[in-house]
């Protein structure tokens, strides 16, 4: 078993990542210009080569944080890449030239969050249509909450009647 | 070997109506806000000398929205009276989100498939 890091990884990106190890979990966060170069590493220098997911956060005044979960296949050693997209219109590289499976997940988090992904080979939304906005965006108004009464605001001392005898 | 989700898999919520005391806190904890309950309170007058008269709850209706479920299992947990059980099933499918909306009936038919429940006293 290979025990290539996230810190070799930062290594072998050299300036402008970095690794971090949290309950044993690997992290390297890199600059937005160096998203490919760090999942094209994570797969062939770390052999970290099954594509399990991608998605992002919202930050608030940080920015938007890209996420992408690289594994082995046998499981064995995993890594979170982190990339933060700044701006009102954050703008990313595509994958799916590296993974063809990127593409799925990549029009998921286009459509919740709004970012492009530059060079992606399908676009358009995946799960929702005609819904303005982006629904994981923390600026999205939840509109149900305005317009559903909260259901614990009854309470049966409400209603009282007599028992049956 | 029996197929489907083992026996302590978190597939769907079942209600124990007669353990339900109606006290909301489930409605109340639920971030979804998926549950409801429509209840109310009878008053069995004194009987006797020096007797006093008996408030208690009475559920008339506990609906859970599968369509608005994440599974979190917030409800089953902070159920104070066991009446909420994790069953090893999964929510059937449906031809409208509004047929997702369990009562209590749909509910509890789920109970059988509970593990180890320690039915009430």
């Amino acid at each position: 078993m290979s025990t290539a890091s996230g810190r070799d990884l930062a290594g072998l990106l050299g300036p402008g990542a970095s690794a971090t190890e949290e309950f044993g979990e690997q992290t390297v966060d890199v600059p937005p210009d160096r998203w490919l170069e760090a999942l094209a590493g994570a797969r062939d220098a770390l052999g970290l080569t099954f594509f399990d997911w991608l998605s992002a956060v919202d930050e608030l005044d940080v920015g938007l944080r890209v996420v992408c979960h690289l594994a082995a296949p046998d499981a064995t050693r995993r890594v979170l890449v982190r990339t933060l997209l700044t701006g009102a219109e954050p703008r990313l590289m595509s994958a799916t030239g590296l993974f063809r499976g990127a593409e799925w997940h990549e029009r998921e988090t286009a459509e919740m969050f709004g970012v492009t992904f530059e060079g992606s080979t399908r676009a358009g939304p995946l799960l929702v249509s005609g819904v303005p906005g982006h629904p994981m965006r923390k600026d999205a108004p939840l509109v149900r909450r305005d317009a559903q009464a909260w259901p614990g605001r009854t309470d049966p001392s409400q209603s009282r009647r007599e028992a049956p005898a | 070997m029996t197929s489907g989700p083992s026996g302590r898999s978190r597939g769907v919520i079942a209600l124990d109506v007669d353990r339900c005391t109606s006290c909301m806190i489930c409605v109340r904890e639920c971030p979804d806000w998926c549950i409801e309950i429509d209840a109310h309170q009878e008053v069995t007058p004194a009987g006797g000398l020096g007797g006093r008269s008996r408030t208690r709850n009475v559920l008339d209706r506990f609906e859970i929205d599968y369509a608005l479920c994440m599974y979190c299992g917030i409800c089953v947990d902070v159920c104070p009276y066991d009446a909420l059980h994790w069953a090893p099933r999964s929510t059937p499918d449906e031809r409208s989100a509004h047929a997702l909306v369990h009562d209590a009936e749909r509910l509890a038919v789920w109970l059988d498939d509970v593990p180890d429940r320690v039915g009430p006293p």
